[in-house]
């Protein structure tokens, strides 16, 4: 049973994960069908929300056609899509990594504030006399520490009390939100009078951008990084390859002589710091300040970009670029069509339900 | 009146609408189905009610438009994890988003329009019981809505334990093949369970606007469908317990304006927060025995997160 451990020649190695098959014969067949059922989901969801959009008297056609132009017209917006993308990878791996272990990290949209609220506190602690670089560095590290120990808190409370981490971490979450609001209301706060809201980070220990034109900060240089950082040690490496036996049959594991609890800690922690480095990047490449909507909504929507993309950090690129575009085009439904920027979540959920309910072949037994 | 009074009397009042839905989430995880979206179908409840109640004047039939819904939006989720066996909290999340996004869609002209109900549930002493000590206050000062909380949690015990569908609707969450085999259909007894649990969560979020805060903003639930899902594990799927922990909720959310009414210094964002840092306390001293005695199909989706 030990062989379990050993990942090439293991008997069980292809049980936990899910192989796409190769292209040959039938499997060419099943690929069409595939791209057919995705193709079909999108489809019907920009339909239900094109007749949405009919309803309340806008032209679906014209209203795509714009968000479409504002989203990829000018070199600003599609600057902007790369910028929002960043922290949406993030927040997607962040998922991803404890889902390899078997176990659902909600709790992204706190990891990610706390990830900003700790980048902020290093620059206060550090001072700002010191080199951007070094403040770059320090906020990152602080980001890392505190949004694994925040998601440490749920792994723990799994581990020694059996708190189910799916709640836990959502629970969490609205902790971070009052944790952030009280800094920025009352001890962080940089003027009395003013908007609650933290000073702005020093010009040096702002994110460098990619190029001296663009606006695009190296945040989505990070995330690219890790995103093929995480997808070789999920693969590739010996403790990939045991979180993903632990999160496929725990029992299997534990008999095998793994160390589950150790691979659940340290899965939802890797995740945690994940999302730590989501808030600096958000921080330190875009708003430079802690506000009240710091970070707003984001995790929840890395946690749909991870299921879109089925908990793998390839596709989880694709995710976040179509998450991010869509939040990108969502002004232009304001200004084009007279239609409430936030109805984009409408478009956003139909594509989920599309994704989640009809692009795998499953059906209930009646 | 007192202090403690006074915040149980508010924590019963204000608890009321995370009471309604985690009634109507113990009807759903009873039956082996966790809802995420109940935060959805509370927002979703929410709107319905609030427009139909100024447009109709008519508050009784925006409760109903509420729970009808909220039981809409849960009806999308037992499709999608039901019939289409799609991840439980992605599912959850997703109903959430289209809730959010359909609330900004049709409540937008709502938002802040200054339309007060006109006395919509104004408080009603109820003759007798309210001239009772202390309790009299705490319990029976309050509007129609809130009685008929007190009414719905001994009507969903009997649902549920009492009565031949919610047999069904149990064994749904214990032994789904058990029904399989005596020729039930596991699907349709899921959906049921979760449809009227949006049904009642939708009430929840009509009593949060109808009902107590009279008014419509955008993302008005701010947490309390997830808190309801959370109470649900605690209450360990007994709507007595339900009830119960329902009101320490509203009494940590109500105790920040007690303090502050009577010139207490209180730090308001410990207080926010007090709620849900009291849920993960409380899950973590009960926690394993919570698990234990959790609904068996239930446990498989806590288990096993990677269907879908």
């Amino acid at each position: 049973m030990t062989t379990l451990i050993e990942p090439p020649t293991s008997p069980v190695e292809a049980a936990p994960r899910k192989r796409v098959p190769a292209i040959t014969g039938a499997g060419a067949q099943r690929a069409l069908l595939v791209t057919a059922r995705w193709v079909g989901a999108f489809a019907g969801a920009l339909a239900l929300f094109g007749i949405l959009l009919m309803i309340k008297g806008a032209n679906p056609l014209d209203a795509y056609a714009a968000m479409f132009r504002l989203a990829f017209g000018q070199q600003t917006s599609i600057d902007e899509i790369f910028i929002r993308m960043a922290p949406l990878v993030l927040g997607a791996l962040a998922v991803a990594v404890p889902a390899r272990a078997g176990l659902t990290n909600v709790g992204g949209e706190g990891q990610i504030i706390i990830g900003g609220v700790a980048a902020c506190g290093a620059t206060r602690l550090l001072g700002e006399d010191l080199p951007g670089g070094v403040l770059i560095i320090g906020m990152l590290l602080a980001a890392v520490l505190a949004g694994a120990l925040w998601a440490g808190i749920a792994a723990a409370l799994r581990l020694f009390a059996g708190v189910n981490e799916a709640i836990s971490t959502l629970l969490l979450n609205f902790v971070a939100l009052n944790v952030l609001l009280y800094l920025i209301y009352q001890s962080w706060r940089e003027s009395p009078t003013g908007q609650p809201a933290t000073a702005e980070l020093v010009d040096g220990a702002k994110l460098p951008l990619l190029t001296a034109s663009s606006r695009i900060n190296v945040g989505i240089v990070i995330a690219l990084v890790l995103t093929v950082l995480v997808a070789v040690v999920l693969t590739r490496t010996r403790w990939g390859f045991q979180v993903s036996v632990a999160g496929g049959n725990a029992e299997a594991a534990r008999r095998a002589g793994l160390n589950v609890p150790k691979l659940v800690l340290s899965a939802l922690m890797i995740g945690g710091a994940l999302a730590g480095v989501a808030g600096m990047i958000i921080f330190a490449g875009t708003e430079y300040k802690l506000r009240d909507s710091f970070g707003y909504q984001i995790g929840y929507t890395a946690f749909l970009v991870c299921w879109l993309a089925r908990q793998r950090p390839f596709p989880i690129l694709l995710g976040a670029f179509l998450m991010a575009t869509l939040s990108v085009a969502k002004d232009s439904l304001q200004l084009d069509s007279q239609i409430p920027g936030y109805a984009i979540y409408v478009l956003t959920a139909l594509i989920l339900m599309a994704v989640l309910g009809f692009t795998t072949p499953r059906k209930a037994k009646v | 009146m007192s202090l403690p009074v006074d915040v149980l009397a508010a924590g019963v009042a204000g608890g009321t609408s995370i009471m309604f839905a985690a009634l109507g989430e113990t009807i759903g995880e009873r039956a082996g189905v966790i809802n995420l979206g109940i935060e959805g179908s509370m927002l979703a409840g929410a709107l319905g009610a609030y427009v139909v109640a100024v447009e109709t004047g008519s508050p009784w039939t925006g409760v109903l438009v509420g729970g009808i819904a909220g039981a809409a939006l849960a009806a999308v989720h037992a499709f999608l994890v039901v019939w289409r066996r799609a991840n439980q909290m992605a599912s959850g999340l997703t109903v959430l988003f289209l809730a959010l996004g359909l609330t900004a869609l049709f409540g937008v002209k709502y938002v802040g329009s200054g339309k007060k109900l006109d006395h919509a549930f104004d408080v009603w002493n109820v003759p007798v019981l309210h001239d009772l000590p202390v309790v009299g206050q705490i319990l029976f000062e309050h509007n129609a809505l809130v009685y008929l909380g007190f009414v719905t949690v001994p009507v969903v015990w009997f649902a549920l334990f009492k009565t031949r569908i919610g047999l069904l609707v149990r064994t749904a969450g214990e032994r789904a093949e058990t029904l399989t085999v005596h020729g039930y259909s596991v699907p349709w007894l899921r959906t049921l369970a979760v449809t009227c649990g949006g049904f009642l969560a939708g009430i929840g979020g009509a009593y949060l606007s109808i009902g107590y805060a009279n008014a419509w903003r955008e993302n008005m639930i701010q947490g309390k469908g997830f808190i309801a899902v959370a109470l649900v594990i605690f209450a360990v799927w007994s709507p007595v317990r339900v009830m119960a922990g329902a009101w320490l909720f509203g009494c940590a959310l109500s105790l920040g304006s007690a303090l502050q009414a009577r010139g207490y210094e209180v730090n308001q964002f410990l207080l926010q927060a007090l709620p849900f840092v009291l849920t993960l306390v409380v899950l973590t001293v009960i926690g394993r025995r919570t698990l234990s005695s959790s609904p068996a199909e239930l446990k498989k989706v806590f288990e096993n997160a990677e269907t879908g």
